[in-house]
């Protein structure tokens, strides 16, 4: 599509203008600023002004130490607070070399891929809400109500999950919990016919997606794109099958892709996710057996050895890291947190270079940024 | 076989254990072949994971660069530590890997770097109003607007 980059720069004499999308937009999904060049519709230049919702997680984790920052990675992200949060603990571990009960690993995987699924049902409700169709957004919501009452029975909190523990997690679950659960399954898959004909095979959303806003693959080595909108471009990479965690490795799953990059293959990759969501949750709840939750032994200070560490989770919007750098204190030296909507966000200058002021609210929320997370 | 075996200006490389560090590769290069081994990365199809900085000035009077490259497809990941005067100003890689350029803006933003060469480096996630010197990730910064504590001790 070498057509997108032929968009002369700004000619002499030419009406041009710059316009201001955010910081306070409906459609940026938090605060964020594009400043945008355009000419007519067309826009030319595209500058991503972030920061609005820097709230110095990095700064926080060199003023406490391990356990006092627990509570922060759900809020770096807090619409799939659950994934960051037990990411965390799962680093913590890793360098500490903490077992984790059986148990306690099963009740991680259901609570990461529930949380990944009212992550995705988010998207797919405000996306649509961003392109101007009002009902799915109902839908979604309603039934992302119930993901969040089924967590909220267990881990007592709605978005900003502190559920993890290093060497477990905080209570067990019970079996009505399970039973809500396998429930939601079957449900959530009689569901999603209603999606299929409500959104996906609807003619005004595929003229709204279809073509728009394709990432070249240049893109993934230049920016380092990943979760969905690399997927979606015909990269079968996913954290959980590339570098397994936990014990994902157990599961059965596809990663599903698509070829096109532009925000229809976005949103179909998501689709797919979901169910394939669905997939390994069923699996967990069958499998889940009886036992502790906790770890029995784990240390009481957390002294990882004097080095640098790096741990990453696949969480709903890609490569989720963290890069730790202990100096054998209680406290980290430096903890770094790579975020995925960072690097999607970055590219954003080359994407919407040609494409339609409107198109620019359409490629936003295919990417499904948090900004917050972006800005750390 | 090392990737960066041939480059000058590479003074250590290590392979670490994977299972417990979650990289594959440790290397130790000095400023001048920053460019070269961005080059020798970006050849050979890795991608720009993670770029940050470490202020080490009390430990050993450095900042220490952290460039972390990744690649799609088998799993390799390399870990390069610059250590530089804090006077210094590396050289920007952002005309390579374009991810720097943001990842470059935030350690300029935070611990006050600057480097030589990059497009437009100007503070990403504090205001762009914020007093010119303070940089928050510094281990001895202050918040310029905080009147500190009950007692007006700094905080």
């Amino acid at each position: 599509m070498a057509s997108r980059f032929d968009v002369v720069p700004d000619r002499e004499n030419r009406d041009t203008y710059f316009l201001n999308m955010g910081p306070q937009h409906p459609s940026t999904h938090g605060v964020l600023r594009l400043k945008l060049h355009l000419d007519g519709e067309t826009i030319l230049s595209a500058e991503p002004v972030i920061g609005y919702g820097h709230r110095a997680h990095e700064k926080m984790a060199e003023n406490r130490d391990f356990l006092q920052f627990l509570p922060n990675p759900s809020r770096v992200d807090y619409i799939s607070g659950m994934i960051y949060n037990i990411g965390y603990c799962q680093a913590i571990e890793r360098t500490m070399g903490i077992e984790v009960p059986e148990r306690a690993e099963y009740i991680r995987i259901i609570g990461n891929e529930l949380n990944r699924i009212s992550s995705h049902l988010l998207w797919l409700g405000t996306f649509l809400l961003d392109l101007g169709a009002f009902t799915p957004f109902l839908y979604a919501f309603d039934d992302r109500e119930k993901i969040l009452d089924i967590l909220d029975s267990v881990t007592g909190s709605r978005l900003t999950y502190c559920y993890g523990r290093f060497g477990g997690v905080v209570m067990d679950v019970d079996d009505t919990f399970l039973r809500n659960v396998s429930d939601f399954c079957t449900y959530f898959k009689t569901r999603f016919p209603i999606y299929q004909d409500l959104v996906i095979d609807n003619v005004i959303f595929h003229e709204r997606t279809v073509g728009v806003g394709i990432f070249d693959q240049d893109l993934v080595q230049k920016y380092g794109v990943s979760g969905p909108a690399l997927r979606a471009m015909g990269h079968a990479s996913d954290v959980r099958k590339d570098e397994p965690y936990g014990i994902y490795d157990r599961f059965e799953f596809d990663i599903p892709i698509q070829q096109e990059g532009d925000c229809f293959a976005r949103s179909l990759v998501r689709m797919e996710e979901m169910l394939q969501s669905i997939r390994i949750v069923e699996q967990a709840v069958k499998g889940i057996p009886e036992g502790p939750f906790m770890a029995a032994k784990v240390p009481k200070r957390i002294r990882p050895a004097e080095g640098e560490y790096y741990f990453c989770v696949e969480s709903a919007r890609g490569n989720f890291g963290m890069y730790i750098v202990s100096d054998g204190s209680d406290i980290p030296f430096r903890h770094k947190l790579r975020t995925p909507s960072f690097a999607n966000m970055a590219t954003m200058p080359d994407v919407m270079r040609g494409e339609l002021l409107s198109d620019a609210v359409a490629i936003l929320g295919s990417i499904d940024i948090v900004v917050p997370e972006i800005d750390r | 076989m090392s990737i960066l075996a041939n480059i000058a200006g590479v003074r250590e490389s290590a392979d670490v254990d994977y299972t417990a560090r979650g990289f594959h590769h440790l290397h130790t290069i000095d400023s001048a072949a920053l460019s070269d081994v961005a080059r020798t990365f970006f050849a050979e199809g890795y991608y720009l994971e993670m770029m940050t900085c470490q202020d080490r000035r009390k430990v050993d009077q450095v900042f220490r660069l952290v460039y972390q490259f990744s690649r799609l497809g088998s799993l390799d990941r390399h870990v390069i530590n610059l250590d530089m005067d804090p006077k210094d100003q590396p050289l920007s890689i952002a005309l390579i890997f374009p991810a720097a350029d943001w990842l470059e803006r935030e350690v300029f933003d935070m611990y006050g770097v600057v480097f030589q060469g990059h497009p437009d480096l100007k503070r990403i996630l504090m205001p762009e109003d914020y007093p010119e010197g303070s940089h928050p990730l510094l281990k001895d910064f202050v918040d310029p607007e905080s009147k500190g504590d009950a007692n007006g001790q700094p905080v």
